[in-house]
């Protein structure tokens, strides 16, 4: 006796890229379930719309300078959504999974795209804000300005912090063993690069820094300088309680670009940590070190 | 009963996880050299060290080994009192540290800020569902702590969220009854 066998038709496997995408939507959906997100999206906001107003800052300059660190709370929200899919990358059957960890990093990474496109639009937020408020103060008489907006790449500066607040949740999250550490050293970080960010204004120190603030204060000279010898397009900081001399509050297009790479190099080595051994982790690891020693030797270089 | 918690205790603590608290600290102690090096005022930042610490404390809970360790005699609480001890050290080291360090008021660097927070996510923590107990109670100090900057002052509200700094006692020992309430959990 014989019998007809007949065999199911075998399905091709999907390609890499389909699998990406897959993976990536899945976890696009997840996103949403993590409250910091929405949180931190909500403190920066009441930050940019109601705290920061030049007709009550503090000091002369101070909106302009808040305004770039007015997205810290939503970064801090970004990088616990990152490090929460990421952590889910050390429960012990991944190890068997279908798909190699490299695959399933990149469709993580891909799902948080959305993410940085909410940061995008924060950034224009931002630029509208300024404008809605007529510009801002920044410098004192005689080197003064009622009317100063934030350049292109400063305002990019959100979108690049927003990459590396992406790089920062996906390191620690896949490298350190539970949330309940992870969470609390992500507040700490983004809130002392955030609040304390005058500890890195100084001409040396701010190349190397988180978040860059805008302008920088250069020296010029002694308390008794005649500010009306300076030349006239210098923004001024006059001698106080925590300066004793004249500044120059120097405000830069290139420094604020070169400023983005660093922290785009940045952003590669802290990715390279949170991928397996391989050729692309060499490459972030390669490509993370020339752009961060790069962008960190033209800002020196830009700093008068 | 004392004398099985201190064999027990170098065990513990060769489980515990140092390295975030060694991370948070290090950072700590450079942003309060920093902030003293500026000569200006840094009150903020005791306040940041308080949540952050406060935060790292109670996530010492997390024991991977909670589910094996459950039919010993030793109860969990026993078991988490011997975590927070030897954490709560470390804590108070830094926290000592910095209110040497940090050119701040000494209202600022007082301790009962910080127990407040500790203490309350401590409690979270006993409450909580077994699985994601800890981790909620971990993030109370820093919710806590933003939900506070985030909140304007001279209201109800503003008055509510700032009693970990206001009177960190009271919150202290209302954290502390709730815990001994969950002894058996």
């Amino acid at each position: 006796m014989s019998a007809a066998t007949t065999y199911a038709g075998v399905r091709e496997a999907p390609g890499t890229l389909r699998v990406v995408c897959a993976l990536a939507a899945t976890e696009v959906r997840r996103v949403p379930r993590n409250l910091f997100l929405p949180l931190g999206l909500a403190f920066a906001l009441w930050l940019l719309l109601g705290e920061i107003d030049p007709a009550t800052e503090d000091w002369a300059g101070s909106s302009y300078e808040g305004m770039a660190v007015s997205s810290v709370s939503l970064m801090w929200g970004i990088s616990v959504a990152a490090a929460i899919a990421f952590q889910r990358e050390r429960v012990p059957v991944a190890l068997g999974a279908a798909v190699p960890e490299v695959v399933r990093a990149l469709a993580r990474l891909l799902a948080m795209l959305p993410l940085l496109g909410l940061v995008g639009g924060f950034a224009a937020l931002v630029a509208w804000r300024q404008r809605d408020l007529g510009g801002l103060t920044v410098g004192e008489e005689p080197g003064r300005t009622l009317e100063a907006l934030q350049t292109t790449p400063e305002l990019l500066q959100h979108v690049a912090l927003a990459v590396l607040a992406v790089a920062l949740g996906a390191a620690l999250g896949r490298r350190m063993a539970h949330l309940a550490a992870v969470i609390p050293l992500l507040f700490l970080l983004w809130y002392l690069a955030g609040a304390f960010y005058w500890l890195y204004g100084h001409p040396a120190v701010t190349p190397f820094s988180v978040i860059q603030v805008q302008p920088v204060l250069v020296p010029i000279g002694p308390a008794d300088a005649d500010p009306l010898a300076f030349p006239d397009h210098w923004l001024l900081a006059a001698p106080n309680e925590y300066q004793d001399g004249w500044s120059r509050r120097f405000v830069s297009t290139s420094l604020a670009w070169w400023h983005n790479g660093w922290l785009l190099g940045l952003a590669q080595l802290l990715l390279a940590a949170a991928l397996p051994s391989g050729t692309l982790r060499r490459c972030l690891l390669v490509g993370g070190v020339l752009l961060a020693v790069v962008s960190a030797v033209a800002e020196v270089r830009v700093i008068p | 009963m004392i004398a099985v918690l201190a064999r027990a205790a170098l065990p513990t603590s060769r489980a515990i996880r140092w390295t975030p608290i060694a991370g948070a600290s290090a950072l700590l102690l450079v942003a309060a050299m920093l902030t003293a090096a500026s000569g200006r005022p840094a009150d903020l930042l005791p306040a940041v060290a308080a949540a952050a610490l406060a935060s790292l404390l109670v996530g010492s809970l997390h024991d991977p080994a909670h589910d094996l360790l459950a039919p010993v005699p030793v109860s969990a609480m026993q078991r988490r009192a011997l975590r927070l001890a030897l954490m709560g050290g470390a804590v108070l080291l830094v926290w000592t540290a910095l209110g040497l360090l940090a050119q701040t008021s000494p209202a600022a660097t007082a301790v009962g800020s910080l127990l407040a927070l500790a203490a309350s996510g401590v409690a979270v923590a006993v409450w909580g569902p077994a699985r994601t107990g800890v981790l909620l109670g971990a993030v109370v100090p820093v919710l806590w702590f933003a939900v506070d900057q985030a909140v304007p002052g001279g209201g109800l509200a503003a008055d509510l969220v700032g009693l970990w700094r206001t009177d960190p006692w009271p919150v202290v020992a209302v954290a502390l009854v709730v815990c001994l309430m969950g002894r058996h959990r």
